[in-house]
């Protein structure tokens, strides 16, 4: 067996993991009690959510993010480049029958992704604030996932790299339920909940 | 582990929703958060960012239910808790925090850090760690119902005089501010003191409103210390007399956290809660809009601004009713700039206001709102709660703004008795106004 298929069964056994920990991470949440609101709605809590997840996440509605507008715009960027390496690691077997614009998209945006990677661990090193808010784990996350990108980029640019990005994506995808990056898991509750919250109040929404 | 921190573990368990598990995990350590907290903005540290206060709570939060907190604690900054953490979490929770959920807007996660703070505070007032004067508060709001018969003669003198001021005020010898009504359809609940009865009773009187008023205050510091036991209890002497008296619905004074309590949590603590709950200015606005109320707003001609309650507006959603009384009594309204949704909280809000220790606190965290007030030139600040008023009134002497501070019912108040004393001398018909 080559070391590329050896590797992609890990990823296949690092993806049965992950869903394992996803899975238990969400027990974890979802065991606990939802206290559902008996008040009177003021407003309707479907157009808060749906805005917390469309409008909400925009740069433009949030102070903090009119005044952060580059850090968040990198984040958005290093985000697009995460679901770029995922869908490049799912049509990865199939890599060398993909038309070529495609392989040119895939590397575009991992490599954007990477690059807003290098960025937020310059930014967490150098930032007085961020260092301050961060543990070990921020930086272990942050360089884990940025390296995988990068090796997205790599396997774009070169089949011959499959193996070094199937390694990371195995190590990257045991990492989500146990690491920092597990916070994808929670976003789409605390954002629900969020929109929740203020669609019933009326004041979102 | 000490019994006092397994008690404040134990009650930290209870708090641990689903809202709250996703908060607390859910947190990317962005830090952009920080400039939208009024504590962080008048002192720019680390530790007064949203983020900060509520890693306060993570810390331990990890140690308990994090696998790699529990085994690698360093790697993810998890900690024990331990009694000396107490104080130090009390200072936060209580004394840096006025769970104005202005950073909850503000995080691209929707970070509840509110609600964080929350449940620290009931931990700590599990365990003693409380501010002294928030309990003391709670307690004797508890205790006037144990005591009623002692104070309702006291009380009912109390509003007979305040009648007769109502009847010099109106013109009307008939003028009555009833009280335990059985029946009527209003039970207005004020707040201590004649300054949020007097300014209603007019404007119940001139639209003929079928009203009591209630033997509580609205106010209820159990709230503040996040204490459901005592929340529950405060606002049951209310529900229970509700009930009594077959009201139809509950209208409150101006205040911040009482209509949080009344309007948004006091549903889920009763199952049987049959009434409408409103505050003053929603109803108010209603009756301006139908043109129930005769105004002039010529009786109010100093520049205006408003000061949005977090408890009123942002967390309770009347962003629109101030305005359109506003507009309506008053020559000059300016906004302050931001406004509605995105205003900074005064400082005092979630009991700062009630703890004397904090006044330095609380006067450093309304910076913010003195340069958002002195912006607009304003020489009337209105604001619809309480204890936003009282900071108000206390920053304007500190920071020597020279501001006068009013509630807006007696803004409505000054422009309808000027509108009816116009009318008798020349009658003419009150014309709605448009929201
Ligand atoms: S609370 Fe929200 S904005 Fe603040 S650091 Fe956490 S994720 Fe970022
Ligand atoms: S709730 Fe308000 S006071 Fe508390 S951290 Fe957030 S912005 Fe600051």
């Amino acid at each position: 067996m080559s070391a590329t298929a050896l590797w992609g069964w890990m990823v296949l056994i690092a993806l049965g993991i992950s869903v394992g920990g996803v899975a238990w991470r969400l027990r974890g949440l979802l065991a606990r009690p939802l206290r559902p609101d008996r008040s009177p709605a003021r407003g309707s809590a479907w157009r808060g959510i749906l805005y917390a997840f469309t409008m909400g996440m925009m740069p433009w509605a949030k102070e903090s993010t009119r005044q952060h507008l580059l850090p968040y715009l990198r984040g958005v960027l290093f985000h697009v480049g995460i679901f770029a390496t995922l869908a490049s690691l799912a049509v990865s077997p199939w890599r060398l029958s993909l038309p070529a614009p495609l392989a040119v998209g895939g590397l575009v945006l991992t490599g954007i992704g990477a690059a807003g990677g290098v960025i937020g661990i310059l930014m967490r090193i150098f930032d007085e604030r961020l260092r301050a808010l961060s543990h070990p784990d921020d930086y272990a996350a942050v360089a884990l996932v940025t390296a995988w990108q990068a090796a997205g980029v790599a396997f774009w640019a070169d089949p011959r790299w499959m193996a070094v990005f199937y390694g990371l994506s195995a190590l990257t995808l045991v990492a989500i339920p146990v690491t920092k990056i597990r916070h994808c898991i929670y976003f789409f509750f605390s954002r629900f909940f969020f929109g929740l919250f203020y669609g019933r109040r009326a004041v979102l929404g | 582990m000490s019994e006092l921190i397994q008690q404040a573990l134990t009650t930290f368990e209870k708090s641990l929703d689903r809202r709250l598990l996703a908060s607390l995990e859910v947190c990317a350590r962005c830090g952009i958060c920080a400039e939208s907290c009024h504590v962080f903005a008048a002192e720019p540290e680390f530790r007064n960012a949203p983020a900060a206060k509520a890693e306060a709570v993570r810390r331990f939060y990890r140690r308990l239910h994090d696998p790699i907190g529990r085994l690698f604690p360093w790697w993810v900054g998890a900690k024990d808790l331990r009694e000396a953490d107490l104080e130090e979490l009390a200072e936060i929770a209580f004394g840096a925090c006025t769970l104005c959920r202005r950073c909850t807007m503000n995080c691209p996660m929707g970070v509840d850090t509110a609600l964080i703070m929350r449940a620290a505070r009931a931990m700590l007032t599990a365990v003693g760690k409380a501010p002294e004067m928030l309990v003391q508060l709670a307690d004797a709001a508890i205790a006037r119902e144990e005591n009623l018969e002692f104070f309702r003669e006291f009380y009912i003198d109390q509003i007979r005089e305040l009648e007769r001021e109502l009847q010099e005020q109106t013109g009307d010898p008939e003028a009555r501010i009833p009280v335990e009504k059985a029946g009527a359809e209003i039970l207005y609940v004020a707040l201590s003191g004649a300054h949020t009865i007097l300014p209603a009773a007019i404007l119940f009187h001139a639209v003929g409103a079928d009203w009591t008023l209630s033997m509580f205050e609205a106010a209820n510091y159990g709230y503040f210390l996040a204490d459901i036991q005592r929340a529950k209890a405060i606002a049951r002497r209310i529900v229970d007399e509700a009930r009594r008296l077959g009201v139809k619905e509950i209208i409150l004074a101006e205040c911040g956290h009482a209509y949080t309590v009344l309007r948004w949590e006091a549903p889920n603590w009763f199952d049987d809660f049959p009434f409408r709950v409103r505050s003053i200015i929603e109803v108010a606005a209603e009756w301006i809009q139908q043109g129930r109320l005769p105004l002039d707003p010529s009786a109010n001609p100093e520049p205006v601004t408003y000061h949005d309650s977090c408890n009123l507006g942002r967390n309770g959603g009347l962003l629109e009713e101030p305005r359109i009384i506003l507009r309506a009594v008053v020559q000059d309204f300016r906004e302050m700039t931001p406004n509605r949704a995105e205003n900074f909280c005064c400082g005092g809000g979630a009991g700062l206001v009630a703890v004397p220790e904090w006044y330095e606190k609380r006067m450093r965290a309304g910076h913010r709102k003195v340069e958002q007030i002195r912006r607009t030139g304003a020489q009337i600040v209105a604001a619809s709660c309480d204890n936003c008023r009282l900071q108000l009134g206390d920053l304007s002497d500190y920071y020597g703004m020279g501001v006068q501070v009013s509630g807006l019912m007696d803004l409505v108040v000054k422009a309808y008795l000027a509108a009816r004393r116009m009318e008798m001398a020349v009658p003419t018909a009150s014309v709605p106004v448009s929201a």
